[in-house]
């Protein structure tokens, strides 16, 4: 698996990826393709369930690269997301030390590379050659102030820390940030990132990826799910819902279907698997009105489309 | 214009153009950003458009919202520079209205004409003349009490004016993020031993960490019908100044949703007004509450987060959709927020009683109504919404 030698055109990167089950449209493939030429992080965003976190451990696959995940979330610190010092030994050290010392020398010695215990961002700059896939996934959950922190990393991939020094990357660590956006990311973040939103997928590409992912269900079912799915999200029926199913849902639903062995879908069998797509009271009582329509035969759309 | 070789130094030139004509459309753009797109291009090559569109894509846009722009701009630019210059001046027929004064700032323009009114009043009246400026204490007083409505154009003016003063202390709520203190939940390790290490390892004082407080976001909503004018220019400036470290979310809606988080943006307060003019296309219109608020809940539904949020209603409540809609919204809006408040400039009549069609439900749905109608309601704001959010 020696990874980056097989992505060297945007081509070869879909293909790669699409071979460890992840199907990707071009213009997003040429943005990680980018990314990777360019070495520079990758921001994704878009709805939940589109794919991005998932393009992450893709890309881990494809390219041979351990995968170290950062999951952020509010009030998280320097501490949890780059390094921490290790008090305990550190307090142990001081204490076991003879009378008089000179204090230069005792900081010195406390503040040495084994007390230092590595968070993700840390560890994913110390990956040893090819180097790591880091996600740093939802970063709009950490506050505003948590974005500071990274940007070291993200222009030159490394960490300062005072009273040890910088730390620089062995082998620039192959970044993807992902954001949900229930805020907007400061722009020195942006600056620093390569920029790609992420959109529901058409008919098609869904299809393909639910037959990749649920080999068993057949093709009449699973394009019927795509059809379902790919009707919802759009007008008229998707300004009923307070949000629509994602990619992930949709997988999870053809799954959930297989088990049941349902050959075809109808109003009675959508509703009793609902809940997979819909986590909304509102939105499942939305749903009932508007079955009969959904439902209609995909042969009426296909010889209009 | 042709595509030439890179060596040749034309594809640079190209892009280093687009990159330019991106920026007057408004995308924030910088050098660096243009030589990454530069470098991408290379990368790719130009034998596909769609992946050249696509490498610029990734490296010259970073928000969704001017994904549009740049695919209308692309096909232009890469087609014809001269059309793109047309397509840009549809776009943005302000730039090309704008561009040939930079009009004073509103605040500038009234100080000069204060000025030039002195200039030119014969000096024998002088005595009888009030300047806006130079207010009295009896002034200020009667102008506290009196209704927005009631004003005159000039007193309104200088109403505005005082209410942009006017402190709101915002409620705050323990954030999650921990900060240095005398005491608190957790002991400062770090610190603790960067102390000691200068007393011989000897711990003489512990330093903890305790819980910052930050001020609960704000989802403000306003009326800009027909019967809220005033009011609303009134709130939209007073807000604009008091919620200024507020995390804050900003629409205007009457017959539909108006985002004015641009604006908002915006330091000073008469460019805001004067930016939410030209976005708000239905000033002084009808009101659809329910309409608005849907669309609000279809487009922006990820920035309520956590329940954190206290949502401000600026209305009167004279609604003219349906009222089921209305009632459906209110309750998903009450759902994903702390507090939903509705600010009625209709308590400014005694007996007024939430009556209307809009006003019942949205009296039955909020968790609580104020008063602004005028400047003592407004000083008076703060300590009301401090006692509804901690409810």
């Amino acid at each position: 698996m020696t990874g980056t030698l097989s992505v060297d055109s945007i081509d070869a990167l879909i293909e790669a990826l699409a071979a460890v089950g992840y199907q990707a449209e071009r213009r997003l493939a040429t943005a990680v393709f980018l990314s990777l030429r360019l070495q520079r992080p990758l921001l994704l965003e878009g709805e939940p369930g589109v794919g991005k976190t998932e393009l992450a451990k893709a890309l881990s696959k494809v390219l041979g690269r351990p995968l170290i995940r950062l999951q952020c979330y509010d009030g998280m610190e320097q501490r949890e997301a780059l390094y921490e010092w290790n008090h305990a030994a550190q307090l142990m050290h001081m204490r076991a030390q003879p009378e008089g010392v000179n204090p230069d020398q005792l900081e010195r010695e406390i503040y040495q590379e084994k007390y230092l215990i590595r968070r993700p961002l840390l560890q994913a700059l110390e990956t040893a050659a090819p180097g790591a896939v880091l996600l740093i996934d939802e970063v709009d959950r950490a506050d505003a102030p948590f974005e500071a922190f990274l940007l070291e990393y993200l222009g030159e991939f490394q960490v300062s820390i005072p009273e040890f020094g910088t730390i620089h990357a062995t082998c620039a660590p192959v970044t993807i940030l992902t954001s949900n956006r229930t805020r907007d990311l400061n722009d020195a973040v942006k600056r620093r990132c390569l920029y790609q939103w992420l959109d529901y997928p058409e008919r098609e590409r869904e299809l393909a990826i639910v037959q990749a992912q649920v080999p068993q269900a057949g093709q009449a079912l699973a394009e019927q799910v795509a059809t379902f799915v790919a009707r919802l999200r759009s007008a008229p029926f998707v300004n009923a819902f307070s949000r629509s199913p994602g990619i992930a849902e949709s997988v999870e639903w053809a799954r959930a279907l297989v088990a049941l062995n349902t050959l075809k879908l109808d109003p009675e069998v959508v509703q009793d698997t609902v809940g997979i797509l819909f986590k909304q009271r509102e939105d499942i009582a939305a749903l009932e009105p508007m079955l009969e329509a959904l439902l209609q035969p995909a042969a009426d759309t296909d010889s209009s489309t | 214009m042709q595509l030439g070789d890179a060596r040749s130094g034309k594809l640079a030139e190209n892009i280093i153009g687009f990159g330019r004509t991106l920026r007057r459309a408004g995308l924030p753009m910088d050098s660096s950003r243009i030589g990454l797109g530069v470098q991408a291009a290379v990368l790719v090559g130009l034998e596909a458009k769609a992946d050249l569109r696509a490498a610029l894509l990734a490296t010259l846009v970073c928000r969704q919202q001017d994904q549009a722009v740049f695919d209308q701009l692309f096909d232009a630019y890469f087609r014809n520079p001269e059309l793109t210059q047309q397509l840009l001046a549809q776009m943005l027929p302000k730039t090309t209205e704008a561009a040939p004064k930079p009009k004073r700032l509103a605040r500038a323009q009234e100080a000069l004409a204060a000025v030039r009114a002195a200039i030119n009043q014969p000096p024998r009246e002088e005595e009888k003349i009030e300047f806006d400026a130079a207010l009295s204490a009896s002034d200020r007083a009667r102008l506290r009490h009196a209704d927005f409505e009631s004003l005159s154009a000039s007193e309104f003016r200088l109403v505005e004016r005082l209410a942009r003063e006017i402190p709101l202390p915002w409620p705050q709520l323990k954030a999650r993020r921990l900060q240095s203190a005398s005491h608190g939940v957790r002991l400062d390790w770090r610190r603790t031993l960067r102390e000691s290490a200068s007393y011989d390892a000897e711990i003489l004082s512990l330093p903890y960490l305790a819980r910052r407080l930050e001020p609960l976001p704000v989802l403000l909503l306003i009326d800009v019908s027909g019967s809220m004018e005033r009011y609303a220019r009134l709130m939209l400036a007073f807000l604009h100044q008091s919620t200024r470290r507020v995390a804050r979310s900003v629409f205007a809606f009457g017959n539909h949703l108006t985002d004015l988080n641009s604006v908002f943006r915006l330091t000073d307060t008469d460019a805001m007004l004067e930016g939410a003019n030209r976005l708000i296309s239905d000033f002084a219109g009808g009101t659809q509450i329910g309409v608005s608020l849907a669309a609000l809940r279809r487009t922006q539904s990820r920035q309520l987060v956590g329940r954190r949020t206290v949502v401000l209603l600026i209305s009167d409540g004279l609604d003219t959709g349906s009222q089921e809609q209305l009632e459906a919204e209110l309750a998903w809006l009450k759902r994903n927020s702390r507090s939903l408040l509705w600010l009625n400039p209709m308590l400014r009549f005694e007996e007024y009683q939430p009556k209307a069609s809009g006003a019942a439900v949205l009296h039955k749905k909020v968790d609580g109504m104020l008063a602004i109608h005028n400047l003592a309601r407004l000083e008076d704001l703060a300590h009301s919404l401090r006692q509804l959010v901690k409810r």
